[in-house]
């Protein structure tokens, strides 16, 4: 099965939560959706440098230190790296039968690429504006964040399920319904 | 230094989420519709250890934590768009780096929508000052709102987690 992950989740969670302890006891918590703003604000800054320095929020990525190409910046060209060398090692690499599609996504919406894609996109749209208006995603703001026990975390992750959870119903309909 | 160690646990980090699944369309949509629990019991498994592990580090004051203010209100709505994002593209944010990096085209179009919802949230973030200041608590955990050592609610927190992953959370197919 080209979706079939290789460890199991008991495996999986406990190496991610080591490796949590890790990076909070040596630099910080994990943490990604950061990163997608920090990449924004340096196109920008060498694109159109003024609109990025305008901007209260693109301009304050530049006065801090992991501002450009950090630490955080590394971890996420390095979840790329680690990404695929294990896709490749385990023979993942560019397993499914449409390399756009999930068989799953496939089934239920047909094969038409141009609709996955707008799916995807929409999709990415949706996932950065709430994880910069909530400070995290699911790994900076939810593993991370309840790992810390903190409040507001909780509220995400209870509020991404139930909202994730709602809409999934309401995509796959029908496949429920049968 | 700290360059090299980004890049090390960003590598760890993208391989443990592409061997467990994490970057699958149908296993996070597998877990959205409750049918295969997978994913959301990685999730639990990573934070039940995580959380014990922070606050013994904690303890010995080796826990380099970074507390997300508490905003309950733009926080839900937050939540709740991220969420129809969550499951319209299949992926999050972290987990669309690691499906592009396995040669799926749809998760990079994900990364560029991405890139497009943070820069859409730059510019209209000077408007959202009132929201994320309304019911803002700061930097806010359950130790603190009950003034107690860490490790006295991680580790009873962690046990529930335990008793979720493997006896009330069922896979139903």
């Amino acid at each position: 099965m080209q979706d079939e992950p290789v460890l199991s989740w008991k495996v999986a969670g406990l190496l991610l939560g080591v490796l949590l302890i890790v990076a909070t006891a040596l630099v910080k918590p994990l943490g990604v959706s950061t990163q997608y703003v920090v990449t924004d604000a340096m196109v920008l800054h060498g694109a159109a440098p003024q609109m990025a320095e305008s901007n209260e929020y693109l301009s304050k990525y530049g006065e801090q230190e992991d501002w450009g190409i950090g630490y955080g910046w590394m971890l996420v060209l390095g979840m790329f790296v680690g990404g695929s060398l294990s896709a490749f090692v385990t023979k993942r690499f560019r397993k499914r039968d449409n390399p756009s599609m999930s068989s799953m996504w496939q089934s239920e919406f047909g094969s038409s690429s141009p609709r996955r894609m707008m799916h995807a996109f929409t999709g990415g749209v949706l996932l950065l504006f709430g994880a910069r208006l909530a400070g995290g995603c699911t790994s900076g703001h939810m593993i991370s964040g309840i790992s810390q026990l903190t409040i507001g975390s909780f509220v995400f992750g209870i509020s991404i399920f139930a909202s994730g959870i709602l809409t999934a119903r309401i995509l796959y309909k029908r496949r429920l319904a049968s | 230094m700290k360059l090299v160690l980004g890049l090390l646990i960003g590598m760890a980090f993208g391989a443990i989420l592409q061997l467990g699944g994490g970057s699958s369309y149908k296993k996070i949509l597998g877990s959205l519709l409750l049918k295969d629990l997978d994913i959301i019991k990685l999730i639990l498994m990573a934070i039940a250890v995580g959380t014990v592990g922070i606050y013994a580090l904690d303890l010995v004051d080796m826990a380099n934590m970074n507390i997300k203010p508490t905003y309950v209100v733009g926080i839900i709505i937050a939540g709740l768009i991220f969420g129809v994002g969550f499951a319209v593209a299949g992926y999050c944010p972290g987990t669309c780096i690691v499906a592009a990096s396995e040669g799926k085209t749809d998760a990079f179009v994900t990364i560029l929508g991405g890139l497009t919802g943070a820069l859409l949230y730059a510019l209209v973030y000077p408007m959202l000052g009132g929201l994320i200041g309304l019911t803002n608590y700061g930097e806010v955990t359950l130790p603190s709102a009950f003034g107690v050592t860490g490790l006295w609610i991680a580790i009873p927190f962690s046990a529930i987690l335990f008793l979720l992953m493997f006896k009330v959370l069922k896979d139903r197919y």
